[in-house]
């Protein structure tokens, strides 16, 4: 009952964005527009940067009002939720963000309250201390592979289908050097690279109840 | 707005909790956590790749500055993130048949939660309470969980085959080989198109 399931981490931040009348565009929508331009495959920071399985950024406008008889209340603050399922808890994490993607850090979090830059890491790391909510109950389908290891995976599965199929029959000794050259390629092939190999749709909402 | 990416969807959802309720809920999630059995059907599901369950106290929303308007809440609040393949209303589906009581364990402590089954309430209630992605990214956009499962099993499998491979005879590895096929035939699935989500 923690961040952590096996060797799987799922970290979660709650960053409450400025509230700043005479910004315009609010900071709210300033962080939305930079997320709608942010590339989602090979060249967005959690491919970039190492160590990210899924991740998630949502602007959370308000919690919400179920209705009576429960009172409605607002919050004060908008905040940026960011979701993450990572091969290493916070700190190694955020070092290979910052080691990789500084850029794009900045620009998401300058609109959040007591943001202190990436220049300063140890005062980066206290404030994404002070923004972490703890996880209650975490859950992973496979919880003791890292992302490298898991694309190698997916890579090797498809080249071991292929070799099935077109081995069909073949002489045991044929077989069996085919088989050896196979794994010496295989194992040569560099990593397939994250974020990658996606269906095209060029639609990505998928809202509710669809 | 972006709640998917290639085969994954990704769903936010809050709901307000009585204070005193958390504590209850916070016992029911250290049961599941410590009883493995208990988490058999959320496994068994097979299209969530991660999901979670976070309470936020109503007096930890995260105060950065003096200048940050405290927050004046009365009711705690239950985050839940999932990452599953497939529609939204598969999803609730699924959910609602396969895992009502566990679901119901868990959300019954929020406020107007009507129960996950009938369906129908269950869908009004998630869609309320439900809030938009802005940024989604997954490593494997191509991938199902299940195809995930497979690819390990298969690299296990042919790593097994692997280190034999080189001081068998022939007619050896052709025995091992064909022991290797058969137990990774289940798992060979290409990773083509998701089905339509919209």
């Amino acid at each position: 009952m923690s961040n952590q399931n096996g060797s799987v981490y799922g970290l979660t931040f709650l960053c409450p964005i400025l509230n700043d009348a005479a910004a315009s565009p609010s900071h709210d929508l300033q962080i939305r527009n930079y997320l709608s331009k942010l590339d989602t495959g090979a060249g967005s920071p959690f491919a970039i940067a190492p160590g990210t399985h899924l991740a998630r950024l949502a602007v959370m406008d308000d919690v919400i009002y179920v209705g009576s008889p429960a009172i409605e209340e607002h919050l004060q603050s908008k905040y940026l939720v960011f979701e993450t399922n990572c091969d290493s808890d916070l700190e190694p994490y955020l070092r290979g963000l910052v080691g990789a993607v500084t850029s794009h850090i900045d620009a998401i979090w300058q609109h959040c309250t007591g943001y202190p830059g990436c220049a300063d890491f140890s005062r980066l790391l206290a404030y994404m201390k002070a923004c972490q909510i703890t996880t209650s109950f975490f859950f992973a389908a496979v919880n003791n592979k890292t992302v490298p290891q898991t694309l190698v995976a997916l890579q090797t599965q498809q080249a071991v289908a292929q070799f099935i199929a077109s081995h069909q029959g073949m002489e045991p000794v044929q077989l069996q050097r085919e088989f050896l050259d196979f794994i010496q390629w295989l194992r040569s092939q560099p990593p397939p690279a994250p974020g990658v190999g996606g269906p095209l749709r060029a639609i990505q909402t998928g809202g509710h109840n669809e | 707005m972006s709640n998917i990416n290639g085969k994954l969807y990704a769903m936010n959802a809050i709901t307000p909790m009585k204070p005193w309720k958390t504590w209850i809920l916070r016992l029911i999630f250290f049961l599941l956590w410590h009883i493995k059995s208990k988490q058999a059907d959320l496994i068994n599901l097979s299209f969530i790749q991660f999901a979670r369950w976070v309470i936020i106290p109503r007096n930890r929303f995260p105060s950065l500055s003096s200048d940050q308007k405290q927050e004046t809440l009365k009711y705690d609040y239950l985050l839940f993130f999932s990452n599953f393949n497939g529609t939204w209303n598969q999803y609730i589906d699924a959910f609602s048949d396969v895992l009502s009581d566990g679901l119901n364990l868990i959300w019954r402590w929020s406020e107007k939660f009507p129960g996950s089954v009938p369906v129908t309430g269950f869908k009004e209630y998630i869609a309320r309470v439900q809030f938009d992605t802005d940024y989604y990214y997954t490593s494997y956009p191509q991938a199902t969980a299940n195809d995930t499962k497979a690819a390990h099993i298969v690299v296990a499998a042919l790593d097994t085959l692997a280190a034999q491979a080189e001081t068998q005879t022939p007619e050896q590895f052709q025995a091992a080989y064909l022991q290797f096929v058969l137990a990774a035939q289940a798992n060979l699935g290409g990773l083509g198109e998701a089905p339509a989500v919209f």
